[in-house]
């Protein structure tokens, strides 16, 4: 019975066996299918799919480099970087305490009988009570700890804490989810200013990190983690100069060059870097900006990071020699800070000094001015319109325009004696007021001063006499002399960008070059203001009418007269290699006798003229005195001028200062501007007496 | 056969029972559970300790009368050194009260010093931890800082009645602030300990070094804490940066190791600084109040 089963088991017929072979076939096929495809994938298609899966299961996470540092020409730095500490919920450790506080929210909304539950609004809000329920942990620790031991008073944390910064921000926390879900979620951004912006005293923000740090417990979903923010030691010293830094989702290089793995396909996150926002900072930043780091992350399937697979550190940028010397530049800044109305509020203002032979800027000021650690992070919208409304942005040493005013004498007086029109010891009558046309042009002194030759016109800055010069020099010799000193030559283009003709890249962004006016007969009907008359002419010698020109341009000008030359190319980075060239520069065109009689006369301007409230015992030095009326809502205010160089005979370096007066202050070009200068050089002339005696000593070895 | 089945399958059903039973139960049971089971375990670990002082003590005895006496020379001249540096210290520490009142000097945190023995190295955690044989009856606290003379051998994590859990330097339990000898902004420094190889040696790591550190020529750089955290008494030291790693640089900080100044796998008594007053880390350590 048993075999005669087996026996059955096996197809006897042909249409049986047929059939059975038809199985096998298909089975065979089949496997055979499953084993060459295996094989292919295997073999062949192998790297195309590990970069799949790779592309599936890993993220590559980008960090920012760090900013390089700015020096100023000693090398002291004037821009630094410092650590900040911010404190970050790991999301995907916090998974657990989410769906916990979900599941109870639920409880709670099905116990009241709610008819429509929303659960992802409840999903929301348990990440919400939780992320909220571990930052006020944080802040527990920090506020306790501020606390005296003994009495108890109140933080001193508190009044500086923004309350934004203890409540988790639902909007911030949604656009993390979205974009960044992989990445920590950040509580408190920058523990030792919390708030932003209003920094603590190094002290305080230090105790702030140190207190998280000992107190908070080290293993959990809280994180420490310690990034790179700019830092501008000196405040608002110089800010309009070195600028400021703002937010980047765009990091400064390309990672898949410098990667050794294909990151092009894969998903990428990154942390938010800086990139220059204005001044040095911006125009410098291809310099500045580093190489981004990067990081290899598997990711778990809800999205999170799970290992970190490699990585590469991210590379610091370069370092930015500036020509300034803070020394200088804080003595100009607080020079300018004087200066104020009778509120007792700053007036706008701009000083500048820079080296004579080399055109290096040893200090640049602009007030009002604004504080860029203030907006190293993220900027409170009332800071911001705060240097809105005082006018703060501008960088009114390069970007200001004005009447020169008096200061403009040395042109006029230098195109009338090369015209041959006027002769250093030629002597003009003049009076207490000069007839044009059918108008008569006044004299500052409405005694009028009477015989005046070069030498005195320059120390007490005859109107009249540059009339007479300017009207018989004519406009186009006038207009061809500014032209000559560069007054409508855009600066600080870097010098190689000025001769090759290309498209300039300014060493500051937006720097004098633009809105500046050397006027003439066709710019006049150009604007349509009619045809050029001879008042025009005579306006036009002492500074006014429509000539419009910046600080950084007249101290340029008081830089090339003390050379003998014609142009000075300023520059704000500091070259030891600099040689001097200075771009489009020609001799003055003086006999020695004219150009001796041009630099007495500004010397005797400051020992006995306009500007002997700024006279330095020790230190005999060259200057001009300006005083330029201009409109302010359709009053008559001054300009305050002075420009110079020092000292007179061996000049060094060259000043220019400007103080923008209001309707009610008394603004005088000597006794408003002349403080600002004297000060400036107080602070030079030491300097410069030591590295002097150095070099001799060196030279002397 | 079958009688043996049904048994066997008894005990994992059992197992799986108390393994679920265990899951289930509230934390505050399973804390409770795991408290009672280091007062349990507290009076083997007691024994351990005293039994490791008595071989000592052995040891000591079987030394020479000849030995003992130089022995108690060198102690006597110790002391009477000791003695007049204590009297020079009590003067200094008046002077300071007198100049703290005058400033209104806001006294940073005060401690008292508890003379504890360890009692053994716990293995659970790679021998990163010690066990001490003084508790919450004691006084001692969570948080609380643990030191032998002027060094920072760790800091207290768990505290029950007779005994304390420590958490060495090197644990990567072990977070503080430090100062870098040579560094003269004095910027802050992390220490940090490492999760040390199951026979590796165990390190601590110094962190967020500013790039422009250099350390001072000739000698490894001592590291210091700050006190400004409000755990440690400052100035107290942690160690020495290891020379050898100093170079890494990460991210855009540099990195170092830290080599403790004492040997921690050999210690026998250890001083736990209670704080008078308590700090708000110890409150979080305790309990969960701010949800």
């Amino acid at each position: 019975m048993k075999e005669s089963s087996d026996t059955r088991v096996l197809p006897s017929t042909p249409v049986e066996r047929l059939r059975l072979y038809g199985v096998f076939f298909f089975f065979a096929a089949g496997f055979l299918y499953v084993v060459g495809g295996l094989a292919f994938r295997q073999l062949v298609q192998s790297s195309d799919l590990k970069e799949q899966s790779d592309t599936q299961s890993r993220r590559v996470v980008l960090r920012p480099p760090a900013r390089g540092r700015i020096y100023d020409r000693n090398g002291f730095p004037l821009v630094d970087n410092r650590a900040r500490w911010s404190v970050k919920a790991d999301l995907a450790a916090l998974q657990k305490e989410f769906r916990a506080e979900y599941l109870r929210l639920l409880a709670a909304e099905k116990a009241r009988e709610a008819v429509q539950v929303d659960r992802e609004k409840l999903m929301e809000d348990a990440r919400v009570r939780v992320l909220q329920g571990w930052l006020n942990k944080v802040w527990f620790v920090i506020d306790e700890t501020n606390r005296s031991s003994k009495d108890r008073k109140p933080a001193k944390l508190a009044p500086v804490t923004a309350p934004g910064e203890r409540q988790v921000n639902i909007e911030d926390l949604r656009k993390h989810l979205r974009e960044r879900r992989a990445l920590p979620f950040t509580l408190v951004s920058d523990l030792a200013f919390p708030g932003t912006g209003q920094a603590l005293t190094a002290d305080d923000g230090t105790k702030s990190v140190a207190r998280f740090i000992e107190q908070f417990p080290v293993e959990g979903p809280i994180r420490l983690e310690s990034d790179i923010v700019r830092t501008y030691p000196f405040g608002a010293m110089a800010a309009h100069v070195l600028g400021y830094v703002k937010d980047t989702d765009e990091l400064p290089d390309n990672v898949d060059d410098i990667s050794e793995i294909r990151l092009e396909s894969m998903q990428k996150l990154h942390y938010t870097g800086k990139t220059g926002a204005a001044g040095i900072e911006l125009s410098y930043n291809h310099v500045l900006s580093g190489l981004s780091g990067w990081e290899l992350w598997s990711k778990t399937s809800s999205g999170y990071n799970q290992t970190r697979l490699k990585y590469s550190e991210p590379q610091q940028g370069s370092n930015v020699p500036l020509s300034l010397d803070y020394r200088i530049q804080l003595a100009a800044e607080s020079a300018l800070s004087k200066v104020k109305d009778p509120q007792g509020k700053l007036l706008p203002a701009a000083a500048v000094m820079l080296d004579v032979h080399s055109g290096e800027i040893l200090a640049l000021a602009s007030q009002p001015s604004f504080d860029p650690n203030r907006l190293a992070d993220r900027v409170s919208a009332n800071y911001y319109e705060e240097i809105e409304k005082s006018g703060g942005w501008l960088n009114r040493a390069t970007q200001g325009l004005y009447a020169p005013g008096s200061t403009f004498k040395v042109i006029t007086a230098t195109a009338g004696m090369r015209k041959k029109v006027i002769d250093w010891d030629d002597i003009l009558e003049c009076g207490p007021s000069y007839r044009v046309g059918n108008r008569d042009f006044p004299e500052h002194e409405p005694a009028g001063f009477g015989e005046v030759n070069l030498d005195k016109m320059l120390a007490i800055s005859c109107n009249v006499w540059n009339y007479q010069v300017a009207l018989r020099t004519g406009i186009e010799a006038l207009a061809a002399e500014s032209r000559r000193f560069g007054l409508d030559t855009p600066l600080l283009q870097t010098v190689s960008d000025v001769e090759s003709g290309r498209q300039p890249m300014t060493e500051l962004p937006y720097a004098a070059n633009r809105g500046l006016v050397v006027p003439d007969r066709e710019y006049k009907l150009r604007i349509g203001a009619g045809a050029w008359n001879d008042g025009d002419t005579a306006n036009m010698s002492i500074g006014q009418g429509y000539l419009l020109t910046t600080p950084l341009h007249m101290a340029c000008v008081a830089a090339s007269i003390a050379r003998g030359q014609t142009r000075t190319t300023p520059s704000i980075i500091h070259d030891v290699r600099r040689d001097g060239h200075h771009v489009g520069s020609e001799p003055i065109g003086l006999t020695q006798a004219q150009f001796e009689a041009l630099r007495g006369g500004m010397v005797r301007c400051v020992e006995e003229g306009t500007a002997r409230v700024a006279r330095i015992p020790g230190l005999v030095y060259a200057g001009k005195t300006g005083t330029a009326e201009y409109f302010k809502k359709g009053e008559k205010a001054h300009l305050a001028w002075m420009i110079g160089f020092a000292p007179a005979n061996d000049p060094v370096v060259a000043f220019a200062v400007l103080v923008e007066g209001q309707l009610d202050t008394n603004t005088w070009g000597g006794k408003t501007a002349g403080p600002v200068a004297k000060e400036m050089l107080e602070t030079w002339w030491p300097i410069a007496v030591k590295a002097n005696q150095e070099e001799k000593a060196e030279g002397s070895r | 056969m079958d009688q043996n089945r049904q048994g066997a399958r008894a005990s994992y059903v059992a197992l799986a029972i108390s393994f679920a039973v265990w899951v289930l139960l509230p934390s505050a049971v399973r804390r409770l559970n795991r408290e009672a089971f280091a007062e349990f375990q507290a009076p083997a670990l007691h024994l351990v300790g005293k039994s490791r002082d008595l071989a000592t003590f052995w040891e000591k005895k079987s030394r020479s009368t000849e030995e003992m006496a130089a022995a108690g020379r060198d102690l006597a001249r110790i002391n009477a050194a000791l003695e007049i540096k204590l009297n020079a210290l009590e003067d200094i520490r008046r002077e300071n009260v007198r100049l703290r009142e005058i400033t209104r000097y806001n006294v940073p945190v005060e401690y008292l010093s508890v003379v504890a023995r360890v009692a053994t190295r716990d293995s659970s955690s790679w021998w990163q931890r010690i066990v001490i044989r003084k508790g919450r009856n004691d006084g001692i606290r969570p948080g609380a800082p643990v030191v032998f003379g002027n060094t920072v051998v760790g800091r207290v994590t768990a505290v029950h009645l007779t005994t304390s859990e420590v958490d060495l330097v090197t644990s990567p339990g072990f977070r503080c602030t430090a100062y870098l000898e040579g560094d003269d902004q004095n910027h802050i420094v992390l220490v940090n300990g490492v999760a040390a190889n199951s026979l590796g040696t165990a390190k601590a790591r110094v962190s967020v070094i500013p790039r422009d550190y250099s350390m001072p020529a000739g000698q490894p750089a001592r590291v210091f804490t700050t006190g400004m955290g409000g755990v440690f008494p400052s100035r107290l030291m942690l160690g020495y940066l290891d020379g050898g790693t100093y170079a890494t640089q990460v991210g855009n900080f540099k990195e170092s190791l830290l080599i403790p100044s004492r040997d921690l796998y050999n210690l026998q008594e250890v001083s736990v600084l209670v704080p008078l007053h308590q700090n708000p880390g110890e409150a979080l350590m305790q309990g969960d109040q701010f949800q």
